[in-house]
Parts: structure tokens; sequence; C-alpha cells
């Protein structure tokens, strides 16, 4: 088409729309694409002068959109016609074989880097997922309950004149929950919850069995499902239990155990007899990450007299929970309960005030029921079980995502390291033809194999070591917990994170590399590697840290357990007997006492009773109240410093004298504590003298602070156990003999004895897990970041074969070579220590801190642990350098 | 051989094919089926009808002739192949044949 008056031009106006020509290239068949979009042009051009621009560019917009149909828009099968080869894609099967062949060749050659690589990150993913299953396990507490939203605990919390939180309080008494349920709306029941012990006849046995006592409304409230029974009224009758599953096969031998009796005897004292208690309901095994754990539940009964007590406010010792209606504002809730607290209470309030001088505000609040397990400073406590402390947590998914860390540092070094050796490979493929895309899709997915696999290996590990792992930290968890979206989430996450980054280098990088450059320099890549070196000196430092915590917990539970306490507790057996009156104690030492194996018996009151008295005329102290007997000090070689002992030379001692610690001294601020009076003021009359001052002991263990302590003889306290000291070595004697007169003396109590040492071990149960944990943790972080040191010295040392060989034949020494392979990494270790020491000093001071008795961070710490490390490191690397240094050179030079 | 079919429309554009004084391709072949039948047929209707005959061997074509206005890019020229040419020989045939074998005084009876 020629026409002079209107010559194209490419104007906007006077083009064809360029949307559509883009859409019309973009799906038309290539095959097709050439004339058919010529002939658009060349009919827009002709309309253009024919109808103008406006219409000409419709037209070709219609046209083109005539185009769209699937016989444009199919592509053409491709005949191959002469001269014509075919460009097959990244993913034809025939590829993606070579592929695979190619990959398990490269693992096959290199075996040792292969079980490095895999096995290092599955260990290390192995360790994350046990403690993320901890973690979630921990998290996942009291949650099972279907009403959890709503369900709070009542707490309260005391407040001085001038608004400061002096204390708080996770328990209640009788009153609050009834009294709160009846006044504020959106209160929909309440449970008071309260743990007793009580003796239970098993057979032909007499057990002291752990009985928790709830409310009626229990079984609506939370979600315990019962086997059988009516869970609405399965607490409704006052003679009647439920008992676990457990229980059940324990008494009955049988899940069947509705409408049966168990005997049980409720009160204290002699006196009281068993009584019959009818099973109304056998409840499933309570789930082990629930506060609430019963075998055995009876209701609450409360005499009418104690709920109008008002005094009953302010006597606490239970848990009582609330399940507030849908909706309810919490803030409004608190506020109305604090309201019916000040009017209904207003009586005992102004009493306290003036009997014990009682002035703080009691403020009551809501607390969430899942929030208790974890809480610090509003415990699971009195009858819940299994309070925890979060820190745990905390620092247990700090140490697996350490582990993890280094371990996948390990596998991205590992797995860059090793391609560069494979350049060659990448230029060879080029240069036959292959693409960018195709060397991207090819070690991506080499890196996503491989880490699959190790995914597989890890899963296989934790299904392994998981019953293991739950002895030690005392759960039950299963594989299942696992399979969590946001967990799975967090794994596929993880998963395509570490094959993305060890598969980058080589994916992207050497791919990119002009083929003749890696096939013709020799892969001059092997330069300084700052990366991989400072990912070793992350390792290191890791590792080191974590060596530094292990060695330093290990000395301070070694402190706390090895301490002297003050008090003589060998060869000291402890019993209970709840009501030890002054009458029987006097009996059991004499009975006992016909064995020569026991050397003395001191009995004491049950429990730490703690009380106020005022001292210096107004002066308030709280301190540890001890009801003993004379020969107690002595039996546990407990010194009086100053002063005399309780003595039966003295009859009034029991009346008017009381003994103190040096603490209790030095808080009273005596200078002469002899003859100091010490006033029990809210107890008319009761007045004391103190006639000695006994040494500080540690009664409370080593991570309390000694306290002040008053020791009393007052025949109104009741005894509740009994020390008896015996002879070195008579342990199996001495005890039967224990149980027999025990048994015979008083036939209807439970029997059990402790040894106080072992007591006081159990006292750092925590600490001996926190050893544990931390031994854990440093072993394998080691043992990771040596996989991976090992994996680079290989690497370095194969790299610098010829090297070394020309050094060889030159002269140098197998020492020497050594030397050279090995200080490069020695040095990387010695550097991860600059990193480490400060913070692990800076880290142990403040968990030190958590001590009140304590060790001093000693240097020798440090230099184990730097010795230890570097011994570990060049154990790792010289096992590979040697070897190398060995080589005959004939054979790293021979080849090229 | 098998007997040829062909549509009505790929009958025409055969023949506009083979009617053509210079080489064909699409815009020709379109603007002369418009102008010989007096109807408007779309441009995608006649590229389809053409690859579908070169498909089915009545046309063959090649590439060549690019012009500033079709943007550089090639025409693709058609031409009948031997099979296209015996192809419209056939149908004239049959044509012929029945023509022949109508009543000479048949169409003025009915057109009157």
């Amino acid at each position: 088409m020629t026409n002079g008056t209107n010559p194209p031009h490419p104007n906007r106006r006077t083009a064809a729309p360029q949307w559509a020509d883009r859409l019309l290239t973009w799906c038309c068949a290539p095959h097709l694409l050439e004339d058919v979009q010529g002939d658009l042009h060349e009919v827009f051009q002709k309309r253009l002068t024919q109808v103008g621009p406006a219409k000409a560019r419709r037209e070709f917009v219609v046209a083109v959109l005539y185009h769209l149909t699937p016989f444009f828009v199919r592509r053409k099968k491709t005949v191959l016609r002469p001269g014509q080869y075919p460009s097959p894609s990244s993913l034809n099967p025939d590829m993606l074989r070579n592929y695979i062949t190619i990959a398990l060749r490269t693992l096959a050659h290199n075996k040792a880097y292969s079980v490095i690589n895999i096995v290092g990150l599955s260990i290390g993913l192995a360790a994350a997922m046990l403690i993320i299953l901890y973690t979630k396990d921990e998290v996942s507490y009291d949650r099972f309950h279907a009403n959890v939203p709503r369900l709070y605990r009542i707490t309260s919390r005391e407040l001085s004149s001038a608004g400061k939180v002096e204390n708080r309080q996770g328990n209640t008494g009788l009153l609050q929950g009834p009294k709160f349920a009846a006044s504020v709306p959106e209160i929909q029941s309440f449970v008071r919850y309260k743990e007793d012990r009580h003796d239970m006849k098993l057979g032909t046995d007499i057990v002291s069995q752990t009985v928790f006592v709830a409310d009626t409304s229990f079984f609506s409230v939370f979600t315990f499902p019962l086997l059988s029974g009516n869970p609405r009224t399965a607490l409704q009758q006052p003679h009647s239990v439920v008992i676990s599953e457990e229980m059940a096969m324990k008494q009955f031998g049988t899940i069947d155990a509705l409408g049966k009796t168990i005997s049980f005897k409720l009160a204290f004292g002699n006196g009281e007899a068993f009584e019959p208690y009818t099973v109304m309901g056998v409840a499933q095994q309570t789930p082990l990450n629930s506060s609430i754990r019963f075998d055995v539940l009876m209701p609450m009964v409360v005499t009418a007299q104690e709920m109008t007590n008002p005094e009953n406010w302010f006597n606490i010792f239970e848990n009582t929970f609330v399940l507030l209606t849908p909706g309810a504002n919490l803030q409004a809730v608190e506020a109305k309960m604090n309201q019916i607290y000040r009017a209904d209470a207003a009586s005992a309030i102004k009493m306290m005030a003036e009997k014990f001088s009682f002035k703080s505000k009691v403020e009551y609040a809501l607390q969430p029921f899942t929030a208790m397990h974890l809480s610090q400073d509003l415990r699971a406590d009195n009858g819940l079980v299994g309070g925890s402390n979060p820190l745990f947590s905390y620092i247990l998914t700090g140490i697996a995502l350490f582990i993890l860390l280094i371990a996948c540092i390990n596998f991205v070094n590992l797995t860059v390291a090793r391609s560069l050796k494979r350049a060659k490979e990448i230029g060879v493929r080029k240069v036959v033809g292959s693409g960018q895309l195709q060397l991207t899709v090819q070690f991506l997915g080499e890196s996503f194999l491989l880490c699959f696999g190790a995914f597989v290996l890890a899963l296989v590990l934790v299904q392994l070591v998981l019953p293991t792992f739950n002895l030690l930290a005392n759960k039950s968890l299963a594989l299942a917990y696992l399979f969590d979206a946001r967990l799975v989430l967090g794994y596929v996450a993880l998963f395509l994170l570490t094959g993305l980054l060890a598969g980058f280098y080589p994916a992207l990088v050497l791919s990119r590399y002009n083929p003749v450059q890696t096939l013709y320099n020799r892969v001059s890549l092997s330069g300084k590697n700052y990366l991989q070196q400072s990912l070793v000196v992350v390792q290191f430092a890791l590792a080191s840290f974590l060596v530094i915590a292990t060695l330093t917990i290990y000395s301070q539970f070694n402190y706390l357990t090895t301490k002297n306490l003050g008090y003589d507790d060998k060869d000291v057996v402890s019993i209970e007997k709840s009501g030890l009156t002054r009458r029987e104690a006097k009996l059991l030492r004499d009975e006992l006492l016909k064995n020569p194996n026991i050397v003395g018996v001191a009995p004491k009151n049950g429990g730490q009773w703690g009380t106020v008295a005022k001292v210096n005329g107004g002066t308030e102290i709280n301190f540890t109240y001890e009801t003993i007997d004379p020969t107690y000090l002595p039996l546990l070689k407990i010194p009086v410093r100053q002063g005399r002992n309780f003595s039966p030379d003295f009859p009034a001692d029991s009346t008017q004298s009381v003994l103190v610690n040096e603490r209790f001294v030095k808080q009273a601020g005596w200078k002469n504590p002899i003859g100091q009076p010490v006033d029990f003021w809210y107890n008319k009359g009761e007045k004391y003298t103190v006639v000695g001052v006994v040494k500080d002991h540690h009664f409370n263990g080593l991570s309390q602070e000694i306290g002040p302590q008053l020791f009393t003889t007052k025949p109104g306290n009741q005894y509740g156990k009994a020390f008896i000291k015996i002879r070195p070595n008579t342990a199996s004697a001495s005890l039967q003999h224990i149980e027999r007169t025990f048994k015979r003396l008083f036939p209807i109590n439970p029997y059990a004895f402790s040894f106080v040492d072992e007591d006081n071990l159990k006292r750092y149960e925590a600490e001996a897990k926190w050893k544990q944990i931390m031994l854990f943790g440093a072993i394998l972080t080691i043992f990771i970041s040596c996989i991976g040191l090992f994996g680079l010295a290989t690497l370095s040392a194969e790299r610098r074969t010829k090297e070394i060989g020309i050094r060889k034949v030159l002269g140098a020494s197998v020492t020497s070579i050594i030397q050279l392979l090995s200080s490069d990494f020695l040095k990387l270790v010695v550097l991860s220590f600059v990193v480490a020491f400060p913070a692990a000093w800076y880290a142990m001071r403040q968990w030190l801190q958590n001590y009140p008795y304590r060790i001093d961070i000693s240097v020798w710490t440090f230099v184990i642990a730097a010795l230890l490390a570097l011994l570990i490191a060049f154990a790792t690397v010289s096992f590979q350098s040697i070897r190398t240094a060995l080589t005959n050179p004939i054979r790293s030079l021979r080849s090229e | 051989m098998r007997r040829a079919f062909l549509g009505e429309f790929e009958e025409i554009i055969l023949l506009v094919v083979a009617a053509c004084p210079t080489e064909a391709y699409g815009v020709n072949v379109w603007e002369d089926v418009q102008q010989q039948t007096g109807r408007a047929i779309t441009m995608s209707a006649v590229h389809t009808t053409l690859y579908r005959l070169e498909e089915k061997g009545y046309l063959s074509s090649v590439l060549g002739g690019a012009t500033a206005e079709r943007g550089g890019r090639r025409k693709r020229f058609f031409t009948l192949t031997a099979l296209g040419v015996r192809a419209l020989q056939d149908i004239q045939a049959v044509r012929d044949r029945l023509w022949h074998a109508i009543p000479q005084d048949k169409f003025q009876l009915i057109v009157g």
C-alpha cells in the first residue's frame, strides 16, 4: 500500500494499540504469529487512511480479539525438519533422570562428606523438633478444656496504704467463689478445688492418699470426660467419690467400678473410723498437660456456719475457678467482685485490722486459667500440679535455635564448598547447551533432595529418641504433636530456606559464570572465603558458650549439693505422723531406743510453720516457727552460739523460753540477745524470753536465703514428724525396726519414711534438670560444629592437595604440613572465644544472681572451655590433615 | 484417492487463492472474499481456513515479502497444490454433471 497523503509513521495515535498487539504476541502460537500479526498491521495501516485512526484502532482490537481462539493459541507440536534440533525443557524426564544420576553419583563419590552433611543437618533438626515438642507441650498446658477462654482463677493482691502491691495470692477461701457467683451476673459458675490427704484402705493396707475436693460443678466447668457415671450428679452426695481409671484398676482391678465403695478416714486423730464412699463416676485419666490431675475426687462439704463467718474471707487455702458468661468484660467483673467484697467483708476487714493490725487493702482479680502453668507470681499450687518456669522453655528454645542454626550453617557451608569443585561440571554442561534455568533447577533440586533426606532422617531420629527424652523431661510427648498447621508451616519454611541457601551458590552464582572461565581457569574460586570463616567462628562461639554454661551450672550444682548446710543430715530418717502428741512422742522414742542401732529421736512440728511476733516493744518480725524438743538441736548437731539449749532441768522452758537463730538476732538488732522478750501479742499474755542463740543453718536449702528462725517447745503446738538418727551403715536393720515399732504403736496411721540427706538433694531437682539439658545442648552443639569443621577441613585439604605435594617434594615435614593445615582453623576457633567469653561471663553472672549462695565464676572455667574447644577442633582437623600430610606426593602430583 | 471434502467457505477461499492475479496472502484473500461474496468476514476466519487448507494439503505456503506497513513482518504466500487443484476440479465436475442433469425448462417453470 502506498499513499502519498498520509505516510505511516510511528505516532501514538496512528500506531496500532500496543496492548492488543502485545496480547496477540503473547497468545498467538509462534509459528503463526509473524504473518498473522503482519496481516493485521497491514490492514490497520490501510484502514488508517480510509476511516481514520480511531476506527482503525477499534477494528484492530476487534480483529485481535477474534484471533484469540484455541486454533491460534494452541502451540504447534514441533515437527522437526532436517537441520532443526529439539530444545527439551529442563524438566524433561530424560534430563531429570540425568540430574538424579549425577546427584547420587556425587553423593556416592564423597561418602564422608555426604554422611556428614545429611547426618549433621538431621541431628540439628531432630534436636530442634524435640525441643519444639517440649515447648509446645508447655504452652498447650490446660488448653484442652472446652471452656478455656472463659475460665479464670480468682486471685488477690494486697496493697499497702500507699497503694503499692505487697503480695499476690493465687489462692482463695471458702467464701470468694459462692459470694461472687451469687452477685456478679457474669460469673456463670464457680468451682472450689483443694488438696487433702486421707487414709484410704487398699485391700488390707492403709495408704495415705492424695484426695482432691471440689464443688459439684467441677465436671461441667472443666472438660474431664467420665467413662461411667453422670457428670452432673457425680459430686452431689456427700459420701460419693469420683476416681480415675488408674485408681479403679488399683482398687478393683477393673474400670467398671460404678457403685462400688472405697473406705476413707477423713478426720485426723485416732478415734475416727473408716467410712465407705460410693464411686459415682470413673474419670478418664487426666492428661499430663493439665494443672488439675486427680486420682480421687470428692465433693466439697461446707457447713452453713462456715459460710456465714465473715472471717473466712481471710482464711485462704484453696483455689477457686470461675466460668464467665460469653463476652463478659473482665474489668467490669473484677470491679463488681471488689464491690461485693468490700460490702460483705466489711466487718471482717475491721476485725483483721484490730486483731492482727492487718492494714493492707485486698483487691481481687481474675487470672486466665491457661496462664497459671507458667506464671511466676501467681503459681499453680495448692493442689494444682506441674507449675513451671517459662525460662525453661525460653532457654530450651534458644538452644534449639542454636543447634538448628549451626546445623543449617554447616549444611549450607559444606554444600557451597563442595559445589566449588563442580564448577567444571557446570562449564561442561553449559558448553553442551545447558541453559541457566536448567542449571538452577538441577542444583536447587539437588540441595532440596538432600534437605528432604535430612528431614526424613530427622523424623526417624525423633521417633527413636522420644521415649528417652520423655523420661528425661518427665513428659509424654508424641510425634503427632508436630502435626500442627503452624508448626508444619514452620518446618516447610525451614526446609525451603535451608534448601535454597544451600543450593543458592551453585544454582545462581556458579551457573552465571562464563563456561570459558570455569573451564579454562581451573577454578580460581578458592580464595579467602570470609563467609565460611565467619560461620566457623559463629559455630565455635556458640559451642564454647554452651561449654562454659555447662561447666558453671555443674559447679553451682556441685556447690549446692555438697556445701555444709550447718547441720548434719547424714543417717537421719524422717517419719511423719500427724498429730503426734507429747505422750506418743515419748512412747515412740522409748520404743525406738530399745534397738542399739537407733542413736536418737527428735520430734518436730510437721511441715513448715511461719508466724509473726513483736520484739523491742513494737517491731514485727516474720520468722519460721519451729516447735521442737530439747534433743532436736544436738541430734542434728546444730551448735548453740550463745546461751543454752532447752533443757529438762528448766521446766519453765516450755512456757517461757525460746531460742532464735543468728539471723533473727541480726534482724531484731540485738546486741545482747539473751534475755530479750519476744511478744506474740495476738495471743493474750504469750510472751517469751530468748535463752539461746542457734547458729544459722540452711533449713530451707541453699536456693533460699536463711531467714529468721525461732524455736519453741510450747506444749500446745503439735508435733508432726520425728527425726531419727541411726548408726551409720545400719540403714536396713534400723528401718525395719522403725517400721515395726511405728506400725505397732500407730496401726491406723500410714507409714512412710525418707532420709533427710536424700530429701535435701531433691530440692535441687530443677538444677539437676538444667544440668542435663545444658550438657545435652553442649554436646550436641560441639558435635555438630565438629562435623562442620571436619567437612571444611576435608575440603580445604583436598583443594590444597597439589600445593602439599609440591611442599613435600621441596622438603616440608609432616609436622609442618599438619601445622599449615590446622592453624587456619585453630585461629578461627580462638577468634570465636573473643565473642563467646564475654557473653558467657555475662549470662552466667545473671543466672547465678538467682542464688543467694553461689560460686564465683572462675577463670578456670574459661581456660578449660578454651582448651576443650581447641583440643576438639584440633582433633577434628588433624584427622584429615595428617592423612593429607602422609600422602605420597607422587599421587597428588601425577594426575592433572 | 479419497474423495475430497470441502466446506463451502473452504471452497471459496481455495477459489479465491486460485483466482488471485498476484501472490495470495491473508490480506488480499480476505479483501477478495468480501468483495466476491459481499459478506462481512473476519480476518481470523480467513486465517483459520487458510491454515486448515494447508494442513489438509490443498495449499502450500512460503514466507516472504516483508513491507514497512507490516512492521517488517513477512507475508505467508499461499499457492494451490496439485491436490488442491484436483479437489477444485472434482467439485467442478460434480457440479457440471448436476447442472447438465437439470431439465431445460425446469428453472423457467419455477421462476416463472
